[in-house]
């Protein structure tokens, strides 16, 4: 089969730059100030519940959410609420022309619940009313009789160690028949073998928690019916096509009849995914049914309820090495716990099997996952979508093997990591673009990492330092989860300025200005000249989702081979008018010339007035489409991601011997990214990806009754880092070993940023107070801490 | 909801005097964002937890969630539109171009009326008066070691007798000069 023409493109381009240093480019790897700044700093409307102002005669939306986790709904009266002064109407699920369910992976999550409810976040009911407050009055009024059920919190009650048998138990799901919502597997070598030969095994158990988004800016969206019957939002979304799906569905009606825009989104870190769903179809429902533009916000209480979490998993490792440290084999049982909706669950599940066993060679391996409902708060997309998770387990476990060897800790990384020309457990051959060696000993030499694993470790007064680290890989985009695609327009427009339309959206980590580097390189442009276009489902096409640090990858290909074919074309006229090779042609606008004679010159807009003038279409879709990835579900060889970003992060932390209080200090962070085409993003990456995991390290959870509600959901009580938790400094360092079909070599960075954090934390504070198999849960928070401290003898007291 | 009598309320925002009438409940965040327009005043929690609405009342940081309009009859408030004179950027603004501290914007206003307000009473914060000072706000992007930085840089803009920048000559400058 011939290489479609994108990949020859993208191929072509790695292949012509790739012996490149970064700072060679004109626009790659530049502090260039991102296209919005500008605008941000002087507080422009950009946001979505920014533009309400802007909407005349619009209805107010809230949601009546159920009193018990786990209940079935005998009879829901909203009479009294319909009387309320200023309600317009109560919506029951009976009001749904279409198919009551937003969910996203499996059709398992009803908009508007009216059988069962199965969290503390599920709606009965949605007010509409002439204004917030009436809406919000009213919801105390509806009425409805439930038949109280156990709540079950507990994974372990739906599933056993042992091979995950499901137990059983009253079905949260009953129309499921399960309460499994996946299972994988992956089968390798010969584990029996692998434990005979072992000289050491290691075996422990792990927990991670709940962690939420607390993304900024709470969701929103506005909707309203056109003269036509279509139906327009603008909402607070992650991934437009997904919630015109959504939609579409819940109306009964075309896509074509649902146009979804985002505006800027105050932050998104895989929350804003599913919930959108949820409330744009609220809105659109409105607005259909009552005639009016319909607003919904949640509070950030209404947030936290309602949106998903990162996915709490538990864990039993045992790793199985040879005296020398070379990794014979890994056995493991996963359990991550979805929460009363499968939510993007499923696809959690296989992304955390893949990458189960670490960065390594790992010849034998068995290792068993599931995906099971509980009546937690249902658990979804959240940066590292299951990697976080995993990593925190096997990277505990390569510091306990450590140990048990007397080796150091990096040198037993550096031993059994994979380099250019291995095979992944999975049987996937890396044969380029493995920098890990290089990500590791950059973090190593930086932080001065044998003297201080030295010097660290020992009490001095209240206090003891420690020094931890962690290696990672992570899959590029969204391999076998799905169609793997990605789009992008450029239009150059007659006066010489560039519009660049995405379906992507930018979470506000400054994504799309990576993208519009590219463009810029490959057409010879200042980034100035591009007009990003925010996605607009009727302007631009399918993109796929905003998800998986795909956008440099997916989108910076599409935009790459678009920008490229462009090029190409004005190249040709531009060698026509001024009379020497294509190849000769040099852009830089406002400059066009030959490269051997500078006075044969015109200017970049007179290329472009030529362009049209001479038949020339200026306008170019760009498509990609990853190659297509392998898994057997048997046996979880494969290919399953087209390539991995790889990375290392030491952390230096001081832990208080009185309290339990952990600091972190410095932290280096080192991620092979192929090549850097963002500076500025990456380094935010870097940091901010670092101070997010921190706070999973150390102090983020969701902490549920035993009747399932939510203790904290608010600010003050669901602890995030602030400035004064901050680490003194982050370094970050970039490694650019480049992968042959991302753009000018890129892979992606933003899952990547958090994925070893909490790995790396945990393994400083096990050195900090020599704790070896008790640090094997996070959050650390002091009173955990404490207990180990206890447990050790060191507390002062 | 109950009817109220409306309160008659004066507010000098940014400058301008605005004479109006609001219901006891109404806050300060919707007076600002839906009756006055300064959509620059973010709702993030309504609770006075994260910082995002955080406007100056007679020059001192206050949240605008936790505040009732009918409570601040007389005072001078100043939101991010007014920083700076119309086509300027105060250096606070400035300085968070120039160290990249911008991500998704949210809590950028909020972040950038407390760095005025601390610079206003103390010209030349140490590093702990900053981060103590700034731990009023959260960024959950995580951009808190360049606002330390923002905050030296406009505090140097300032000693400098540099208070205002041309926007449109911001606006052109791709490449950021940026001490680094």
């Amino acid at each position: 089969m011939s290489k479609p023409y994108y990949v020859e493109i993208v191929e072509k381009v790695f292949e012509k730059t790739k012996d490149m240093r970064t700072d060679e480019f004109k626009w790659l790897g530049k502090i260039i100030q991102r296209w919005d700044a500008v605008d941000k700093v002087t507080g422009k409307p950009l946001f979505t519940l920014d533009l309400v102002n802007r909407i005349r005669d619009a209805v107010f939306l809230y949601t009546v959410r159920t009193k018990y986790a786990h209940a079935r709904i005998k009879k829901i009266d909203v009479s009294d609420a319909a009387r309320y002064p200023g309600v317009i109407r109560v919506i029951t699920a009976k009001d749904i022309p279409g198919v009551n369910d937003v969910g996203y992976v499996i059709p398992d999550q009803p908009l508007i619940a009216d059988k069962k409810v199965r969290y503390i976040g599920d709606t009965v009911a949605v007010i509409v009313a002439e204004n917030y407050h009436a809406a919000v009055e009213a919801a105390d009024l509806v009425s409805v009789e439930y038949e109280p059920l156990r709540p079950i919190l507990d994974p372990l009650e739906i599933v056993e160690w042992g091979g995950l048998r499901e137990k059983e138990h009253e079905l949260i799901h009953e129309e499921r028949g399960s309460d499994v919502v996946s299972r994988y597997k992956i089968r390798r070598g010969d584990i029996k073998k692998a434990e005979q030969e072992a000289a050491v095994i290691v075996e422990n158990e792990y927990r991670t928690p709940f962690q939420e988004h607390a993304y900024l800016e709470p969701e929103a969206a506005i909707a309203w019916v056109e003269a036509d019957g279509s139906v327009s939002i603008i909402a607070s979304t992650q991934c437009p096509f997904d919630v015109r799906k959504a939609v579409s569905q819940v109306l009964g009606l075309p896509f074509n009849k649902v146009r979804v825009r985002v505006p800027l989104l105050g932050g998104g870190f895989g929350g804003k995914e599913d919930v959108a769903n949820d409330i744009a179809s609220k809105a659109a429902l409105a607005a259909v049914l009552t005639g009016r533009p319909a607003i919904i916000f949640h509070t950030r209480e209404e947030s936290i309820i309602g949106h998903s979490k990162r996915h709490p998993m538990i864990a039993r490792y045992r790793h199985m090495a040879r005296r020398d440290g070379t990794l014979l084999g890994v056995e493991a049982e996963i359990i991550l716990d979805t929460g009363a909706y499968a939510s993007l669950g499923p696809f959690v599940g296989w992304r955390a099997i893949v990458h189960s066993t670490g960065p390594y060679k790992v010849p034998n391996a068995k290792v068993d996952l599931a995906v099971v409902y509980t009546n937690h708060v249902y658990a979804g997309a959240f940066r590292g979508f299951g990697s976080p998770q995993v990593t925190f387990a096997f990277e505990r476990q390569m510091d306990l093997l450590a140990e048990e060897l007397g080796i150091d800790p990096v040198d037993l990384r550096l031993k059994n990591i994979l380099r250019n020309g291995d095979r992944t457990v999975h049987g996937q051959l890396l044969d380029h673009g493995v920098g890990l060696e290089e990500a590791i000993k950059k973090v190593v030499e930086a932080s001065n990492w044998y003297e201080k694993r030295k010097l660290y470790g020992k009490p001095q007064g209240n206090i003891v330092r420690g020094i931890g680290i962690s290696a990672f890989y992570h899959g590029n985009s969204i391999g076998a989860e799905g169609a793997d695609f990605s789009t992008a327009t450029i239009i150059i427009n007659r006066d010489g300025t560039i519009t660049y339309r995405t379906g992507l959206t930018d979470f506000g980590q400054g994504a799309q200005q990576g993208i519009m580097n590219i463009i810029a390189e490959v057409l010879g442009v200042p980034p100035s000249y591009i007009h990003l276009e925010p996605p607009d489902t009727s302007a631009t096409p399918d993109a796929g989702p905003t998800v998986a640090s795909r956008s440099t990858v997916m989108g910076g290909n599409a935009a790459l081979v678009a920008a490229y074919r462009l090029r190409e074309r004005l190249n040709k006229l531009a060698a026509e008018l001024l009379g020497c090779s294509e190849d000769e042609i040099v852009i830089d606008a406002p400059d066009v010339y030959c490269r051997s004679d500078k006075s044969l010159h015109m200017t970049w807009q007179e290329l472009v007035e030529q362009a049209f003038w001479k038949g020339v279409p200026l306008q170019e879709f760009g498509y990609f489409r990853a190659p297509p990835a392998e898994w057997d579900e048997e046996t979880g060889q494969g290919a399953p991601y087209m390539h991995y970003t790889f990375g290392a992060v030491v952390t230096e932390v001081v832990v208080d011997l009185e309290t339990g209080v952990v600091r972190v200090e410095r932290a280096y962070t080192a991620y092979d990214i192929g090549r850097v085409i963002n500076r500025v993003g990456a380094e935010l990456h870097a940091e901010g990806g670092f101070i997010q995991g921190m706070g999973y390290a150390l102090m983020e959870d969701i902490y549920h009754s035993k009747e399932g509600y939510v203790y904290n959901k608010t600010l003050s009580t669901y602890h995030v880092p602030l400035m004064l938790d901050t680490p003194e400094e982050i370094k970050s360092f970039f490694v650019e070993a480049g992968f042959k079909r991302g753009p000018f070599g890129a892979k992606g960075l933003g899952e990547p940023s958090i994925t070893g954090i909490a790995a790396s934390i945990a393994n400083a504070v096990a050195h900090a107070l020599s704790a070896g198999k008790l640090i094997n849960a996070i959050p650390l928070t002091p009173d955990r801490v404490y207990m180990v401290i206890k447990k050790k003898g060191l507390n002062p007291f | 909801m109950a009817e109220y009598k409306p309160i008659p309320v004066t507010l000098i925002v940014n400058g301008k005097e605005y004479k109006l009438e609001v219901p006891p409940y109404e806050r300060l965040i919707d007076t600002l964002r839906y009756r006055l327009g300064f959509t620059s005043v973010k709702e993030g929690c309504g609770r006075g937890e994260c910082g995002t609405c955080i406007v100056l009342v007679n020059g001192r940081p206050r949240h605008s969630c936790l505040t009732l309009t009918a409570t601040v009859d007389g005072a001078e408030i100043t939101t991010v539109e007014g920083l700076a004179p119309k086509g300027k950027l105060h250096a606070v603004q400035k300085a968070m171009l120039d160290t990249h501290g911008v991500q998704c914007g949210f809590c950028t206003p909020g972040i950038l009326l407390m760095m005025k307000a601390l610079l206003d009473r103390n010209p030349d914060p140490s590093d702990e008066e900053i981060k103590e000072w700034l731990s009023s706000n959260i960024c959950r992007c995580g951009s808190y070691l360049r606002y330390l930085k923002a905050v030296k840089l406009a505090a140097k803009y300032i000693k400098e007798g540099k208070i205002y920048f041309d926007e449109e000559e911001a606006r052109k400058t791709l490449i950021a000069n940026i001490p680094r």
